[in-house]
């Protein structure tokens, strides 16, 4: 009989919940947001902390519009990035990742078809448009204009990172492990040079001097020069130890070294020594391209373009796109930047691929907004639950023993009142390490002196009516008497509470993590708009605002509207009036 | 009477029991579970030795028994001692930023009851329309979305976009004022406070709201609400004048409750907005290991609670006759 | 970055599993045992979420290489209590600040000395390398800055090949401010646009004549005999005179001091400046300096005390003219110390027996720098101006500084952006810059910075006493991406504690790290690991 009486009292909320419109629809809410939950790994369509990195064969043009420059993002060359380009009398010349060259003749660019497959990192146009190609591996290639490609094979599978003509028939090529290579077309001979420092630095960059000597830079500022007439090289002493990732030497003998941390040296004439100049930035150049009167340009991470005025200093020029440009190619009409390598996709709107657009970390958020639902829901049940489980159990007790056990627990959560959560959640997460667990304790030692409150409340008046005195009478232990007499007829509060507490644990479980305080390298809907806050970028990515905040709003309010139906039945009263 | 006494006195002590165990209990709490507060310092490049001496400055190098008594010592004589941090008094620091908090907390809960409470009555009224429904709709609504949220989003859209009202901080910097008042009754703090208030406001706009209108309904079926009715009395004065005054003290007790905790502060919303407040300082004062300002700050918050949960016991002791003093 | 809690959940079950079946095997079929779990510690990501994102890089590829990984993200002050106190760790992930006292090699070098290893102590990763604390013995004595340069890039290229620990990597600080009000500044590494030259080099090209600083940082308290913060010197150095200031490019220069000079190796003399005054009207003499740093030894005030170790006294030769006499010879003293120590007045001092229990109010703020001391309002508002009667007087431009405290960094960039502050003291969030680069008004300085974020291996534990296993651990560290990413290049992968900045003491010729997998497999196969079936490390 009394097992029935704990199911009916089950039923009835059930029953209310079902006939009441606005909890039908909470309810219903509530349950998409639970499957949203329970299949997170199959609905979201990216890992969610995962970075995500694009690549592409960028194309920047620069622009001028009355005296404003800007380098405007043109379609991409395809998926490969484009590490190096050069170009000479209408013929240019891109290669890059998986052995792409890309041809750009008349204004067109087209992509030639090529027996390699390593990534090239280096090409040099000779004046009948014969060009060298080079890369990964000891790639060497020549590419003729009727369209014919021979390979050389070099003694070593080292990566080629620089090449030149040396002269019509030998080539300069150098790489990784400071390897300096002569290279003789006709025969296929390799010439080995020895570098006089000797201790594996990388090469990067070679060109050729307007005396007919030769430059090398590499690695920690090493720069060599080979003798015009024997190739002998000698170490050359230049300001900085910063790596130098490009040179470039024009006719005049002007002359522009590029290096990582916004290295420039400049070389205004062939007699002048090279300058250290000031960069506006300092990230790394990669590119760099000097005109015969002292005009020049650098382009490297994340969009960086910077051009110079003869003689003046280096200006910050504006691009379209955070793309690590790699190369520069100047044509006869126009300047051309390309590159680029993986690059991380901050802070995207939403597109197609990423349907809430991506966080400073390029990690996708609608992913995160989906897995987020997982511990939003952990915490709100398990700790409404546990919430629960200790709250009426305290009432329970204190209510029905009275006397000294009451004034015992009653005490107690008084003293529960006066702890203020947060900084309570603080302690708890700094005294033990934060964890999903400690977040769940955090959230629900403190709530549940409500709930016992409420219970006790209602025991002190139900254990002085008549069917727990019979009960009493009938010989009934205390247990049985509290839990199969009094507790069925708290049930509707304590469904009442439960479901409000679930809502009040999901707010409080957001508060935590938007201070921090939840458990690391989780995702939850507190802890997305945590970062945005922390990023700074919140004030324009709204996409990155907007999502989690109204997640939490629909959720917990869905669980407000059960509650809400959950109340006629605990207060009888309200019923009647409705 | 004499019950009525003797029921208040012992509400008291308990309160103070209360306090006690709570002091005891963060006492023991801080010093066993929060790290050194000088590991800080070593970043500065302070060595072991160097440290041993502020160390003992703060009176760290005591047994722990003996710091406990000097701490209940001098709580009893008011004396809260000095913040490590600021190396000033904890008192000035506290009643500073309880006064920063409270000057938020007020407005705003006040706010919220003067147009929640009477919205309540006013829904009860048209009970089952759709007013009622969208009335409930929005305050839950409000209810539900966590106040950091929407406060950034109010940054957004009436700091940011819009450009009307200030987003961070109590008054533009610099002023020039001396007293605590001088600082408030200026129309820069009104206007830096209304969109923290604002949102602090909306949060707690649907408790007032949702218990008047249900407790009105259950108003509307007391006796003497249908004498009303019999005596031919138009339909809003019995609204206001009897019903609504009946119905008051369950929004008056939450009121009160509210207010307790409101010392505590949203510290989502002093975060959020920059509000120099007590909920702030004492994050930041747990993070440095502060033990004499985390202590104290605590330690206000829980006798500000406490303080006003015997309030509304006494407002019930003396509102409804019904409460027994057992 | 995948999931790798999960990964690693799995992977415990599995272990547990197969150490249940291990043990029954029993230990003669199992000659090889499987390399201890790794526990990194690191902030939490609300303190720093780079280094948070950080160690989740590392982990990523120890794993890889078949370590088991456990990243504990930890409270900030309960991380420096178990690293430097309890000196209980495997690996932590923590910083060293730049400060300008610090471009001095001592600091820096000091952190690897066996003698700092004690709880405590500034090496808590027990790096012990005799010849190494020789070496620094030799350069803290060396006068000659050319045989120091000689002896500090030696001691660089002796740790390294050790990897006792990572400097992951050198962050810039980027800074912005408002060229429509100030200009003329000129940043300095490690000290950003705030250094002590900025108020004095800035030129206003607006209306307005007051400097406005914005910072989420204030000062603890302004007693100079008990701030412990850099955020109180940083301001208190604006209104105390040094006898000597650091320029931009950190060359000492006399300033207080009309010359400064060695007379033996144990005795400085400093020569005063003629006709300073304090702001109060006295007269600064040769008594106030040398009332001044005997009153600091006195008043054995932790924070200046490395300064002063080898400091015995100062003595007053005549009305302009201060003897220090040192306990032994020192490289830094003259350049570091008399950089740092502030002049203080003695008709003020003198009658305080015990300066660090002053409270707020007590506490004088008397000066003789370029600035005068107005207000300090905690929490929100600090404030000085100019003094007229400084030898530097005519240099500055400005009429004052004020300095607005705020909340957060949310905060100063919005003061930023509406034009209420015109500069930042502390780098904006990553967030905040390419925002700053889109406004007109703003112009964005990127500083590069000679403190760093390390990564230290507990030397004295199991699997990381072992070198092999810290030179792959090294190499298996992809800083180069953290830099890419987490900074969006705007930083540089450590190579020595001496950062590339500080040209004159970094040796850039030293082992490098480069982040290799297959160099870090094969260091570990040479000194006898394998691995087994499931990819994890064995010996």
């Amino acid at each position: 009989m009394n097992r029935s009486r704990l199911m009916k009292s089950a039923q009835e909320p059930l029953r209310a919940i079902l006939g009441d419109r606005l909890a039908l629809v909470g309810l219903a809410v509530l349950l998409s947001i639970i499957s949203m939950a329970l299949f997170a790994p199959v609905l979201s369509t990216h890992a969610p902390l995962a970075v995500n990195e694009r690549e592409e064969g960028s194309l920047f043009t620069r622009s001028v519009d009355g005296n404003q420059v800007r380098w405007r993002a043109s379609p991409p060359l395809g998926e490969a990035t484009l590490n190096a380009a050069d170009y000479r009398d209408g013929l240019g010349m891109a290669v890059g990742r998986d052995g792409v060259v890309w041809r750009y003749a008349g204004g067109d660019w087209s992509r030639l078809d090529t027996p390699l497959t390593a990534t090239l990192n280096a090409v040099n146009i000779r004046e009948d448009g014969a060009t060298l190609v080079a890369g990964a591996e000891g790639t060497v290639a020549l590419w003729t204009p009727d369209d014919a490609w021979q390979t050389f094979d070099m003694p070593e599978p080292l990566g080629v990172n620089g090449i030149a003509w040396r002269d019509a028939g030998t080539a300069l090529l150098v790489g990784g492990g400071e390897t300096i290579w002569r290279l003789d077309l006709e025969s296929g001979e390799v010439e080995s040079l020895q570098s006089p420092v000797g201790r594996g630095f990388d090469l990067n960059g070679v060109a050729l001097d307007v005396d007919g000597s030769a430059w090398l830079v590499g690695d920690r500022g090493l720069a060599l020069r080979l003798e015009p007439d024997d190739d002998t090289p000698s170490l050359e002493r230049l300001p900085g130890n910063r790596e130098l990732n490009h040179i470039h030497i024009a006719d005049s003998g002007a002359g522009l070294i590029v290096g990582e941390r916004g290295t420039l040296l400049v070389r205004d004439a062939a007699e002048g020594s090279w300058q250290s100049q000031d960069a506006p930035d300092s990230r790394a150049m990669r590119s760099g391209w000097i005109t015969d009167d002292g005009h020049a340009f650098a382009v490297g991470r994340s969009g960086i373009v910077f051009e110079r005025e003869p003689g003046g200093d280096w200006q910050l020029m504006p691009s379209d796109e955070e793309r690590h440009l790699r190369t520069l190619m100047v044509t006869d009409d126009n300047y051309f930047a390309l590159g680029s390598d993986r690059f991380v996709n901050r802070l995207a709107p939403p597109s197609g691929e990423h349907w809430f657009g991506t966080d400073h970390l390029g990690r996708d958020l609608y992913s995160q907004n989906v897995h987020g639902s997982q511990i939003a829901l952990l915490v709100g049940f398990l700790g409404a639950a546990l919430v629960v489980l200790i709250g009426a159990n305290v009432g329970l007790v204190a209510g029905y023993f009275r006397g000294r056990t009451e004034t015992v627990l009653m005490r107690t959560v008084d003293v529960m009142y006066g702890i203020p959560f947060e900084p309570f959640a603080l302690i708890l997460v700094l005294l033990f390490e934060p964890s999903l667990f400690i977040v769940i304790l955090a959230v629900s030692l403190l709530t549940w002196r409500t709930v016992a409150r409420l219970i006790r409340s209602q025991v002190l008046s139900l254990r002085e009516r008549p069917f727990v005195k019979a009960a009493r009478v009938a010989g009934a232990s205390d247990l049985r008497i509290m839990y199969l007499h009094i507790f069925p007829n708290v049930m509707p509060l304590v469904f009442l509470e439960l479901a409000i507490i679930v809502g009040v644990s999901i707010i409080a479980e957001a508060t935590l993590s938007f201070l921090g305080l939840g458990p690391p390298q989780s995702i939850s809907w507190g802890g997305i708009l945590h970062n945005a806050r922390l990023s700074g970028a919140w004030r324009e990515a709204w996409w990155w605002n907007l999502p989690p905040g109204l997640l939490i709003m629909i959720t917990v309010l869905s669980v407000f509207f059960i509650s809400r139906s959950l109340e006629l039945v605990a207060n009888p009263r309200l019923r009647a009036r409705r | 009477m004499s019950s009525r006494r003797s029921y208040l006195i012992r509400r008291v002590l308990h309160g103070f029991m209360a306090l006690f165990i709570i002091a005891t209990l963060l006492f023991f709490l801080f010093r066993l579970g929060l790290p050194d507060p000088t590991a800080a310092l070593i970043t500065e490049g302070l060595n072991p030795e160097e440290r041993e001496r502020i160390r003992a400055s703060f009176g760290l190098d005591r047994p722990i028994w003996e710091q406990y008594f000097i701490y209940l010592a001098n709580i009893v004589q008011g004396d809260f001692g000095y913040s490590f941090h600021y190396r000033a008094p904890v008192a000035d620091i506290i009643w500073e930023r309880l006064g920063n908090t409270m000057i938020l907390m007020l407005p705003a809960i006040v706010l919220a009851y003067a147009v929640g409470a009477p919205l309540g009555a006013w829904l009860s009224w048209r009970r089952g329309s759709r007013a009622d429904t969208s009335g409930i709709f929005v305050g839950l609504m409000f209810r539900s979305a966590p106040m950091f949220w929407t406060g950034m989003i109010a940054i957004l859209v009436f700091g940011i976009a819009l450009g009307w009202l200030p987003t961070s901080g109590m008054r533009t910097l610099p002023y020039e004022a001396s007293g605590f008042f001088d600082k408030i009754f200026t129309l820069d703090f009104l206007h830096h406070l209304i969109l923290p208030a604002l949102v602090v406001a909306l949060y707690y706009l649907g408790s007032p709201l949702l218990i008047m209108r249900n407790t009105m309904l259950e108003v509307y079926g007391e006796d003497f609400i249908e004498m009303a009715r019999a005596k031919g009395l138009p339909e809003r004065r019995i609204l206001y004048a009897h019903a609504a005054r009946n119905a008051l003290l369950p929004v008056v007790t939450q009121l009160a409750v509210t207010v307790g905790l409101a010392a505590g502060g949203q510290v989502v919303v002093e975060v959020v907005f920059s509000w120099p407040g007590l909920g702030r300082e004492i994050l930041n004062s747990v993070r440095t290991s502060d033990f004499p300002l985390a202590q104290a700050s605590f330690l206000v918050m829980a006798a500000f609670v406490i303080t006003l949960n015997l309030l509304v016991d006494i407002l019930y002791t003396m509102l409804d006759p019904r409460v027994s003093f057992k | 970055m995948k999931n790798i809690a999960a990964t690693r959940f799995k992977r415990t079950l599995l272990a547990s599993a197969m150490g249940l079946a291990a043990a029954s095997l029993s230990a003669q079929t199992l000659a090889q045992e499987r390399v201890a779990s790794i526990d990194l510690m690191t902030t939490t990501e609300s303190y720093d979420p780079i280094r948070y994102e950080a160690a989740f890089i590392i982990a990523e590829r120890w794993e890889e290489l078949g370590f088991d990984v456990n990243v504990q993200p930890t409270e900030f002050s309960t991380a420096l209590e178990r690293f430097y106190d309890q000196q209980d760790f495997d690996v932590t992930i923590l910083g060293w600040t730049g400060r300008t006292d610090r471009l001095d090699p001592q600091f820096f070098l000091s952190t690897l000395d066996s003698r700092q290893a004690n709880p405590g102590g500034n090496n808590p990763g027990g790096y012990d390398n005799p010849e190494f604390d020789a070496l620094f013995d030799q350069q803290s004595q060396a006068f000659d800055p050319d045989e120091r340069q000689q002896l500090v890039m030696e001691m660089q290229e002796l740790y390294k090949p050790d990897a006792p620990l990572v400097v992951l990597f050198h962050r810039d600080e980027v800074v912005a401010y408002n060229h429509e009000a100030f200009d003329g500044f000129e940043p300095m590494a490690g000290e950003g646009l705030y250094s002590e030259w900025g108020p004095m080099e800035a030129q206003p090209v607006g209306d307005r004549r007051t400097l406005r600083i914005g910072g989420p940082q204030e000062p603890d308290n302004l007693n100079p005999l008990a701030s412990t913060s850099v955020w109180g010197w940083k301001w208190m150095r604006l209104y105390y005179d040094r006898l000597v200031r650091l320029s931009a490019d950190v060359e000492p220069l006399p300033w207080a001091a009309e010359e400064v000079e060695q007379v033996d190796d144990t005795t400085v003399a400093v020569t005063l400046r003629e006709g300073m005054t304090f702001h109060d009207g006295e007269s600064v003499t040769a008594d106030d300096v040398a009332f001044t740093f005997n009153y600091y030894l006195d008043q054995d005030y932790s924070y200046f005390n490395s300064y002063l170790d080898t400091l015995e006294s100062a003595e007053v030769i005549d009305g302009s003219t201060v003897h220090f006499h040192l306990s032994e010879p020192s490289a830094s003293f003259a350049s570091i110390t008399l950089s740092q120590i502030p002049i203080l007045p003695e008709h003020i001092w003198s009658e305080i027996d015990d300066a660090s229990t002053l409270s707020p109010d007590e506490v004088p703020t008397v000066g003789s720098g370029p600035f005068q001391f107005e207000r300090f309002d905690r929490g929100e508002f600090m404030a000085i101006s100019k003094f007229d009667d400084h030898f530097h007087a005519d240099e500055i431009a400005v009429d004052g500084v004020e300095f607005i405290i705020y909340a957060d960094m949310e905060g100063v960039y919005t003061g930023l952006q509406t034009g209420e502050i015109d500069l930042t003291a502390w780098r904006m969030e990553p967030g905040q810059i390419s925002l700053a680069e889109s406004e007109d008004h703003l112009t964005v300085v990127n500083v590069p910075d000679f403190g760093y974020y390390h990564m230290t291996y507990n030397l004295r534990r199991a699997p990381l006493d072992d070198r092999a296993v810290r030179r792959a651990l090294t190499m298996a560290s992809d800083r180069e991406r953290m830099v890419d990413v987490l900074l969006d290049g705007r930083g540089e992968v450590g190579s020595s504690v001496i950062a590339p900045v500080n040209t004159f003491w970094h040796e850039a010729f030293i082992e490098r790290f480069d982040f290799d997998m297959d160099a870090a497999r094969a260091e570990l196969e040479e000194a006898g690991y394998a691995w087994d079936e499931d990819g994890r490390l064995v010996r």
